[in-house]
C-alpha cells in the first residue's frame, strides 16, 4: 500500500510568527501567537481503473485523511493524461436509477479517511488522451479547503489493489 | 454538511437483509422474484462493427446457457467499468464454465454510443458479446419497462451531456425469465456465485 505524507507549511503561521518576534519592551502586555496546525495528509490505496478503448473517460479512487478539519475541493493531472479533471459522486435517485455530478467540495473530518471509491466519490478524468493501460501511473493532486495540496501516484489496473 | 448515501454502502447494507446471507452454495446473492421478470418476448437491435447491417436480438440465453444484460453508456466512468470489470472477473474465476455465459450490453446513450464505440468498448470486458443500440427511444423504453430499468440523458445549460440509469445488471434463462437481479457493487464473488448456482440447476433440470 503506497502512502504519501505531506507537511504543509501555513504562510500565515509565517507571518503571524513573525509578528511575535517584533515584541516591545514598553508594553506589559505579552501576546503570544501560537502558529495554525498544519495539515498532513495520507493517501493510501490509490488507483485508477483501465479505460477500454473508445472511452474517453477514467475514474481514480483513493483514500486520504486529513490531520484537520478540512474538505476535498479539487483534484488534478496532466493534460498530456485527461483534458479536465473533477471530483464526481455517484448518487442513486429516487426512481432507483444512479447518476453522477460534480462536487465543489467533500467535506473531511479530522483523521477520518475519506474515501473515494466505485459507487462514490471519485476522482473523474474527461477527455482521456490516451487509455489507461495496466501498470502505468496516474499522477493526481489533490487540493483541499484549506489551501493544502497533495500529490500521489495512482497505479492503473483492472481491479482495486 | 450535505447528507449523502452512495451506492457501495446502500448494498453492503441491504443485501444481507433483503436476501439473506448466502451461506452455502445454492443461495444466490442477486435478487429474484416470486413472479420472475419475463423479457424472452422482447427484442432489440444488435449491431456489428464490420458492417452497416443490424440484426435482431431476443433477450433470452442459448440453451443451457445464461444471458447476463447490462444497461448503460460507454462513457460512463464509473459505475459501468465496475460492473463489467467485476463481471469479466467473475468469468475469469469460473474457467471454461465461462463459455456457457453470454453478454448483452444494452446502450442507454445510443446518440452517442455507435457501434464503433461500443464493439471494442465491450471487447474490453468479454469476448462473447451482443452490442444492443437503436435509436428509436420508445422501441427502447419498453424494452427497459420489461425489465423494470429507467434511464435519462439529458444536457445542461453548460452542453454536458448528463446520463442516469438502473445499475442492476440481470441474469435471464433460456426461457428468458430473468432468474437473478444482480445489484450495483455486488462484486466479482456475488457474480461468480449466482453464475454457478445458476448453472449447477440447469444440470439438475431447472431451465
Amino acid at each position: 500500500m503506497k502512502k504519501l505524507s505531506i507537511a504543509l507549511a501555513a504562510v500565515t503561521a509565517l507571518s503571524l510568527g513573525t509578528a511575535a518576534c517584533g515584541s516591545s519592551s514598553e508594553t506589559s502586555d505579552t501576546t503570544i501567537a501560537t502558529a495554525p496546525e498544519v495539515a498532513v495528509y495520507t493517501v493510501d490505496g490509490a488507483w485508477a481503473r483501465t479505460s477500454p478503448m473508445e472511452a474517453t473517460m477514467g475514474a481514480v479512487y483513493l483514500n486520504v485523511t486529513s490531520t484537520l478539519d478540512d474538505a476535498l475541493v479539487g483534484a488534478s493531472v496532466s493534460t498530456d493524461i485527461a483534458a479536465m479533471t473533477q471530483v464526481h459522486e455517484t448518487t442513486m435517485n429516487a426512481d432507483g436509477t444512479m447518476g453522477m455530478q460534480e462536487i465543489a467540495s467533500v467535506p473531511m473530518m479530522a483523521n477520518t479517511p475519506l474515501a473515494l471509491a466505485p459507487g462514490g466519490y471519485h476522482v473523474m478524468l474527461l477527455e482521456l488522451v490516451a487509455p489507461l493501460e495496466v501498470g502505468a501511473t496516474v499522477s493526481v493532486t489533490l487540493t483541499f479547503a484549506s489551501g493544502g495540496t497533495t500529490t500521489v501516484d495512482a497505479i492503473v489496473s483492472e481491479e482495486a489493489p | 454538511m450535505r447528507k449523502t448515501i452512495h451506492l457501495a454502502t446502500i448494498v453492503l447494507v441491504s443485501l444481507p437483509l433483503l436476501f439473506g446471507c448466502a451461506s452455502d452454495s445454492t443461495s444466490l446473492m442477486g435478487m429474484t422474484r416470486e413472479s420472475p421478470l419475463e423479457v424472452g418476448l422482447t427484442s432489440l437491435p444488435e449491431v456489428f462493427a464490420s458492417s452497416d447491417s443490424e440484426t435482431s436480438f431476443t433477450f433470452k440465453a442459448e440453451s443451457d446457457q445464461l444471458l447476463v444484460v447490462f444497461f448503460g453508456y460507454t462513457m460512463c466512468p464509473d459505475i459501468c467499468p465496475t460492473s463489467l470489470s467485476d463481471f469479466r472477473a467473475a468469468l475469469r474465476r469460473m474457467g471454461s464454465n465461462s463459455d456457457r455465459i453470454d453478454l448483452a450490453f444494452v446502450t442507454v446513450d445510443p446518440e452517442r454510443d455507435t457501434a464503433e464505440k461500443l464493439i471494442p468498448f465491450l471487447s474490453t470486458y468479454a469476448s462473447r458479446f451482443h452490442a444492443i443500440r437503436t435509436t428509436d427511444f420508445s422501441l427502447l423504453k419498453s424494452v427497459q419497462d420489461k425489465f423494470l430499468v429507467r434511464s435519462s440523458v439529458t444536457t445542461d445549460e453548460s452542453g454536458h451531456v448528463q446520463v442516469t440509469h438502473t445499475g442492476t445488471a440481470f441474469v435471464v434463462n433460456s426461457s428468458g425469465q430473468v432468474v437473478s437481479e444482480l445489484p450495483f457493487g455486488i462484486g466479482p464473488d456475488g457474480m461468480e456465485n449466482d453464475f454457478t448456482v445458476l448453472l449447477n440447476n440447469i444440470e439438475n433440470g431447472d431451465k
